[in-house]
């Protein structure tokens, strides 16, 4: 009794273990990820605050995006509008 | 008592496990608000010097050979001149109010055909009608404010927007919150928008004749697939739109981050959802399983689906049926890499998928090279493919016993290039000047596109950004 108690308790305790494992990669990945976001000062950003280096679409590409959305079923996760307008010519 | 030692040692590791997780957690947390406090205020910059102004103009022309005004076939060239001027006012230190004003005329040889009747007795789907729908104008307007935190690390932003063409109208509200964090390393985003449209519409000639005054209403010889004349031309699966409104939600979410001091990259997830009338009611449908009859000159229906058909039009089954709901799931990343201080890499990348079945994949690659200090050429490239909608079939293999059909090749399998070139000119001392206002950038670019299906497209754009002094 005791021992099949035991064998119980053991499973419980590796399943515990796995999940308490998987929290403590994912807490070890969420550090590193934020250490790493650490690493760049406003005074290190020369590159990164480059005009060509933005995140979004140029805003002289606005049109080629409308025609897009027209021409092809996709649109949005870009960055800009995602309605509006009929699109039908 | 085994067992209960047993009990007491993993409630006890568990506890460990737990203190671990808890003390990692709060080291990404200092880390976080450690970073945070590094930005406290020391000096607070305007989020916007003075009044930008933006110019902007564009050339697009395209043409094709499956025009969904007839039905899947025919001339699908098409010009748009359109300009936006865009002027972004600081209000006060925190916040900026941009108004976007535009407006976009096109002729188009594709909806000129909404009716072909007025082509000197010679209609045909492959040239252009003189019909009042040949051109049209879009206006439209936008207002946004924009108020950021003391801090700068967390911005809010409203717009509204108005827009008109003769057959269709749209308000649009909507607003979003940023919040930077890690010493702006890191940004989250919410954004939503609702877009309230309304159409007028318009239907291909022929049908909206035969539903207001009748079989006998449209003046000249009908004609059937063997160039008799007949009568016998009955379009009865069409009825009129009552439902004309159309609105579309929207609600994105995005994060960006620096990775280093040459690499960053932004992930968007956009959910849309679009209600009400989402076919367009002047795109014309033939079924396979109806008769053919047509309108002009009998001796080119042999020829009708060539482009040597120089004066007969096939008169309209039905117009193009589609669901009253589009549900639509877009992913996008961007991916930025500092190479030196000649070269920069700009990459996108978006995966699409909506409940009509469509599935598509989007990937663009540009490369700005600074040949000096103030100009930048930047070549370009973008793939794009997609697989056709459950509702899609080409001209006149629908059948009238199916509920929903559309004969539009843009939801249709294909894939594009795109492929172009840009120049930018930056003068951040703006030494040109046109009365109070200092030029800043001149940023031209010009793109053509070329679709598996035989599209092609040109467009040129230029934009012009000037500076209050």
């Amino acid at each position: 009794m005791i021992k099949v108690l035991f064998i119980h308790q053991k499973e419980l305790t590796l399943k515990n273990l796995n999940k308490m494992a998987k929290k403590i990669i994912l807490g070890i990945l969420l550090g590193l990820i934020f250490q790493s976001c650490n690493a760049v000062k406003e005074y290190e950003k020369v590159a990164i605050n480059d005009p060509d280096m933005k995140l979004s679409a140029r805003t002289s590409e606005r049109y080629e995006t409308t025609f897009q959305v027209y021409r092809e079923a996709a649109a949005g996760a870009n960055g800009g509008k995602s309605g509006g307008g009929c699109g039908c010519n | 008592m085994v067992v209960n030692q047993v009990v007491v040692v993993d409630v006890i590791n568990m506890i460990k496990m737990k203190k671990i997780v808890i003390a990692l957690s709060l080291f990404s947390g200092i880390i976080s608000s450690a970073q945070e406090k590094d930005s406290t205020l020391v000096f607070k910059k305007r989020v916007l010097e003075s009044v930008e102004v933006d110019f902007l103009l564009s050339y697009y022309n395209q043409d094709g050979s499956k025009s969904a005004v007839s039905g899947g076939i025919g001339s699908e060239e098409l010009t748009d001149i359109a300009t936006n001027i865009v002027v972004a006012m600081p209000l006060n230190d925190d916040a900026v109010l941009t108004v976007d004003l535009g407006i976009s005329a096109y002729s188009s040889a594709s909806s000129s055909n909404i009716n072909p009747y007025d082509n000197g007795g010679k209609p045909t789907p492959w040239q252009a009608s003189s019909g009042a729908s040949q051109s049209d104008q879009l206006t439209s307007v936008t207002a946004n404010y924009a108020h950021s935190s003391d801090s700068r690390n967390f911005i809010w932003n409203a717009d509204v927007s108005f827009s008109n063409e003769y057959d269709y109208n749209s308000v649009g509200i909507g607003g979003g919150i940023a919040y930077l964090f890690n010493d702006k390393n890191s940004e989250i985003s919410l954004k939503g928008n609702a877009y309230l449209d309304k159409w007028n519409p318009i239907y291909p000639k022929e049908l909206n004749d035969y539903e207001k005054y009748g079989a006998n209403s449209i003046n000249g010889t009908i004609w059937d697939q063997n160039g008799q004349a007949t009568i016998n031309y009955s379009p009865t699966a069409f009825k009129t739109i009552s439902s004309v409104n159309r609105n579309s939600y929207s609600a994105s979410v995005g994060f960006s981050q620096v990775i280093s001091k040459k690499l960053q990259f932004s992930v968007f997830f956009d959910v849309l959802q679009q209600q009400g009338l989402l076919s367009t009611p002047y795109h014309r449908i033939y079924f396979a399983d109806k008769a053919n009859y047509y309108i002009g000159q009998a001796q080119y229906i042999p020829n009708y689906e060539s482009e040597s058909n120089a004066g007969v039009y096939k008169l309209a089954d039905d117009i193009e049926r589609l669901p009253d709901s589009r549900f639509k799931l877009p992913i996008g990343a961007r991916l930025n890499y500092y190479i030196n201080e000649r070269f920069v890499l700009r990459t996108y990348y978006r995966f699409y998928s909506d409940n009509w079945d469509i599935q598509s994949h989007t990937a663009s690659i540009e490369l700005p090279i600074k040949v000096s200090d103030r100009f930048t050429v930047f070549p370009m490239y973008r793939f794009y493919t997609q697989t056709q909608s459950k509702y899609y079939a080409p001209y006149e293999t629908h059948l009238s016993t199916e509920k929903y059909y559309t004969s539009d090749a843009d939801l249709s399998t294909f894939d594009a290039n795109q492929y172009g070139f840009g120049v930018n000119y930056t003068d951040i001392f703006t030494g040109a000047k046109i009365w109070k206002f200092g030029l800043k950038n001149i940023d031209f670019r010009f793109n053509r596109y070329q679709r598996s299906d035989n599209l092609e497209a040109n467009i040129a754009t230029i934009g012009f950004k000037f500076v209050m002094q």
